[in-house]
């Protein structure tokens, strides 16, 4: 199951990387991406709550970048 | 429009309309139709007469207050103010307070018995009792913690986007100040994104009662004997501790077409300092052929290695339906002490129209994750057996499963502000990483289960 | 005698071609710049005592503006636009500006439903509309306007990023988004060369490049659409953005009592009914002004719905 999700999650990754010319959009094909929603950290606050709950009670953090400054909690 | 994590889209968010039934939005297709002709990504408004246009340079605010809470555990409550300005050339200043406060019991460390035990708190003085059979918890531990965050980002040359904050955490026995910094460079279109980051914190621990010696044992007695305090000290090195922690993070964002884009991040961490956690002690226990197999004979402080060095890569995928929104993702961390984990979370967006409230949406949430136990974890020790290096039995850094089910509902109330509401259920599974159990520890639960309830509102305007 | 007027138009614009000048006037605080372009008087107000700025602008923004109308015009029979044109119905090499400025009559004609095509300018063969009323006489048959119609249609123009093809018969016109456009790219010169507040005005489009000095706001006289000089014209204070007019204040035909303006429905070939007698938008930029107040000339009656429902400031005279 996790091998599945991890070639899942990569397939486009390799993708992206080899072959960038053909990928993309024009610029005014841009109306689904500017959604907040397709934003890549759409809810930014749930994701800082729920990053502090699951650094305080697991032994992974973060990862996923930075924009609203790191945890820092104990 | 704000500019989200670590790409910048230099266009306005608008409806997608298609149906000539709906009210279509042509103002803001005419706006990005133009963007595209004229190349520009300034927008300038149209001001006339005295109607000043407001929408420029002014302030967004989220709101949220999120309650958590574990079945006999801890309870947590958290408020987050988050306040962002765009000033007119794509330039956000982010300011965000944080308040927290935590309340109830957390695991000590020990393993649970078939007879009652007795603990001393971490300052040294009370003790507490435990019943038979249940795991140790030691139910001092409240405290507030306030956080401030300072972010700001712009452009600082053609598709270069830069950010720098800054984090000051204070908390009663604990003062955290951290700074990170940020590049992004978008190219093709601004479909492709690299970015690198580094984020850089100074913690400082004063815990109640002070840092233990390592492996020394925990008193337990009297503590309002006359030379308690004199005993207690030889226990303790010092009042207080520091750590450093350094992050690097390096992204690469791709718009693969119009409805999907993908992330990949590489992160290093290194952690330096006192990393042991001073309110957890190791049950030592009589080994499998004493007349005490299992039976605890002395509580010891833990003690782990003063340095950490994590690694992660991270995928994450967003596909937009014809109405609905996938968020999927995961993460791989390992480290050096041999803690390795996976971590796949998903989320479904699914808008409800107006039927149930204005633009209203519900969004189902999973969250899988799996770690094993570092090679130092050890959820007891052997009374007798030479002392390992490192050892601690906090769960935590344990083998371990848990998931997350979900749902979130939003909906827009007043004058087009969002308010929504989330409930998921969080259930931790500790699991046996190969110790065989001597004695009286088969007949209790070593690795108990962990339900909590995690509740959230949060109001935007 | 209709060759004899055919022929003194076509002078006359090859004239005005000839007359590329630029003229530069000095004013208490500004200077004002002006010249002949698409067929329109075009004047450039910078509000600066700086001459040498004055006329840098001018020179750059009245060539930007003459490079588009030679490359879009369609009298201009070296254009881009005439080489399309022209092509029988082989494929023609297109660049990047010609790509977007397609794309964006794309766009139009999908968010106007097809009522706006740029492919529509063939009507005129049939429909002509002069600055005098018009008899009976050129008021076209049902017939006439249905067999022109079949060399209508955008569905039927084939581009992309490199070529444009034409089925045989059928052309397109950047009347409607090339004055615009070029008030648009005259606003991006302005604004790389100077921060001084500047007005670029095309022959009633314009846009300004920022509020003038002191935060006060350009003052625009709209003309009123009768050409008779009883009404007064109105007064607009714009301090960012653009304003266009669409209208028939010039260019109508009276049949049977019946006023038609000349902005015809590209899907049934005949002018729209009921539409007011000019509008003006307001619009972050020129090229927006204008197709907005195109499209809701093309709603005919429903016109200042169309533009009250998408929240637009516009003026409208009936």
């Amino acid at each position: 199951m996790i091998k599945e999700m991890k070639l899942v999650l990569f397939i486009p990754l390799i993708i992206g990387v080899t072959g960038c010319a053909s990928l993309g959009v024009e610029p005014w094909e841009r109306d689904l991406l500017a959604k907040d929603e397709m934003s890549l950290n759409a809810a930014p606050v749930d994701s800082a709550l729920d990053d502090h709950i699951y650094f305080s009670k697991e032994a992974s953090s973060g990862g996923k970048g930075f924009g609203g400054g790191g945890c820092g909690c104990n | 429009m704000v500019a989200r994590g670590l790409a910048v889209v230099d266009v306005v968010v608008i409806n997608t309309m298609k149906n000539k039934t709906e009210k279509t939005n042509i103002k803001a297709a005419l706006t990005i139709a133009t963007a595209a002709l004229l190349g520009t990504s300034n927008f300038t408004k149209a001001e006339t007469t005295s109607i000043a246009n407001v929408e420029e340079n002014a302030w967004e605010f989220d709101s949220a207050f999120l309650f958590y809470s574990e079945a006999d555990r801890v309870s947590a409550g958290e408020a987050i103010f988050n306040a962002t300005k765009t000033f007119t050339d794509e330039e956000v200043l982010n300011l965000k307070l944080t308040v927290d406060a935590l309340t109830g019991a957390s695991a000590n460390g020990g393993v649970a018995q078939p007879n009652v035990q007795t603990f001393t708190r971490p300052s040294g003085s009370g003790q507490y009792t435990i019943a038979a059979g249940d795991t140790p918890l030691d139910d001092t531990f409240h405290d507030t913690r306030v956080q401030l965050n300072g972010q700001w980002t712009q452009p600082i040359a053609p598709n270069y986007t830069a950010s720098g904050g800054v984090h000051i955490s204070k908390e009663y026995d604990y003062l955290s100040l951290g700074v990170n910094g940020n590049l992004a460079f978008d190219f093709d279109r601004k479909n492709s994104t690299f970015s690198a980051g580094f984020s850089y914190f100074q913690d400082k621990f004063t815990p109640e009662g002070g840092i233990p010696k390592a492996f020394s044992s925990m008193l337990i007695g009297d503590s309002s004997l006359p030379n308690w305090d004199d005993e207690f000290a030889k226990t303790r090195i010092g009042s207080e501790d520091t750590k450093t922690t350094t992050d690097i993070l390096l992204g690469f964002t791709q718009v693969i077409n119009r409805r999907m884009i993908t992330q990949f991040n590489y992160s290093y961490s290194m952690v330096d300092g006192y990393l042991t956690d001073p309110f957890k002690i190791i049950s030592v226990v009589g080994g499998f052929n004493s007349i005490d197999a299992g039976v605890a004979q002395d509580y010891i402080y833990e003690s782990r290695p003063d340095s950490r060095i994590k690694q992660s890569i991270y995928a994450q995928s967003l596909y937009h339906f014809d109405k609905s929104v996938l968020d999927i993702s995961y993460r791989y961390m390992w480290d050096d002490w041999q803690i390795t984990s996976h971590t796949i979370d998903s989320r479904f967006r699914i808008p409800l129209g107006d039927a149930f409230g204005r633009e209203s949406y519900i969004q189902p949430h999973f969250r899988f994750y799996q770690q094993s136990a570092a090679e130092f974890y050890k959820p007891f020790l052997i009374d007798g057996a030479a002392l390992p290096t490192y050892a601690s039995a906090d769960y935590r850094i344990g083998e371990m499963t848990t998931f997350t089910v979900g749902l979130k509902y939003g909906l827009l109330v007043n004058n087009g502000h969002d308010l929504s509401f989330r409930l998921e259920y969080y259930r931790q599974t500790p699991t046996d990483a190969g110790f065989d159990e001597p004695g009286v520890l088969k007949g209790v639960d070593l690795y108990p289960t962990i339900d909590a309830i995690i509740a959230q509102v949060t109001y935007s305007f | 005698m209709l060759l004899l007027l055919k022929l003194l138009i076509l002078f006359n614009e090859n004239y005005l071609n000839k007359n590329r000048v630029v003229q530069l006037v000095k004013n208490k605080d500004s200077y004002g710049i002006t010249f002949n372009a698409m067929a329109s008087p075009c004047e450039v107000i910078i509000q600066s005592t700086d001459k040498q700025l004055a006329t840098k602008l001018g020179n750059d923004i009245a060539s930007e503006v003459w490079r588009i109308e030679d490359k879009y015009s369609r009298y201009n029979h070296r254009s881009v636009c005439s080489a399309i044109n022209n092509s029988a119905g082989h494929c023609v090499a297109i660049d990047e500006e010609t790509y977007l400025l397609l794309n964006f009559a794309e766009q139009c004609y999908q968010l106007s439903d097809g009522l706006f095509d740029i492919s529509s300018g063939v009507l005129r063969k049939v429909w002509s509309f002069q600055n005098i009323q018009s008899n009976n006489d050129n008021f076209p048959t049902a017939v006439q306007v249905k067999q022109v119609l079949t060399n209508v249609g955008w569905r039927k123009v084939h581009f992309n990023q490199n070529k444009i093809t034409l089925v045989k018969g059928m052309e397109i016109d950047f009347g409607g988004i090339g004055k615009e456009y070029a008030v648009d790219r005259a606003i991006i010169i302005a604004k790389k060369l100077t921060n001084n507040p500047v007005l670029v005005n095309l022959g009633g489009d314009l846009a300004v490049t920022c509020s003038r000095i002191n935060n006060e706001p350009w003052q625009v006289a709209i003309e009123h659409p009768d050409i008779d000089n009883n009404h007064t014209d109105m007064i607009v204070s714009l301090k960012s953005g653009a304003l266009a007019t669409s209208g028939d204040a010039r260019r109508f035909i009276i049949n049977d009592g019946k006023r038609y303006g000349h902005i015809l429905n590209a899907k049934t070939g005949w002018p729209v009914e009921e539409a007011p007698r000019s509008i003006t938008v307001v619009a972050p930029q020129c090229i927006q002004a204008g197709i907005l107040a195109t499209l809701a000339l093309l709603q005919g009656t429903h016109a200042e719905q169309f533009l009250m429902e998408q929240e637009i400031k516009f003026w409208a005279r009936r």
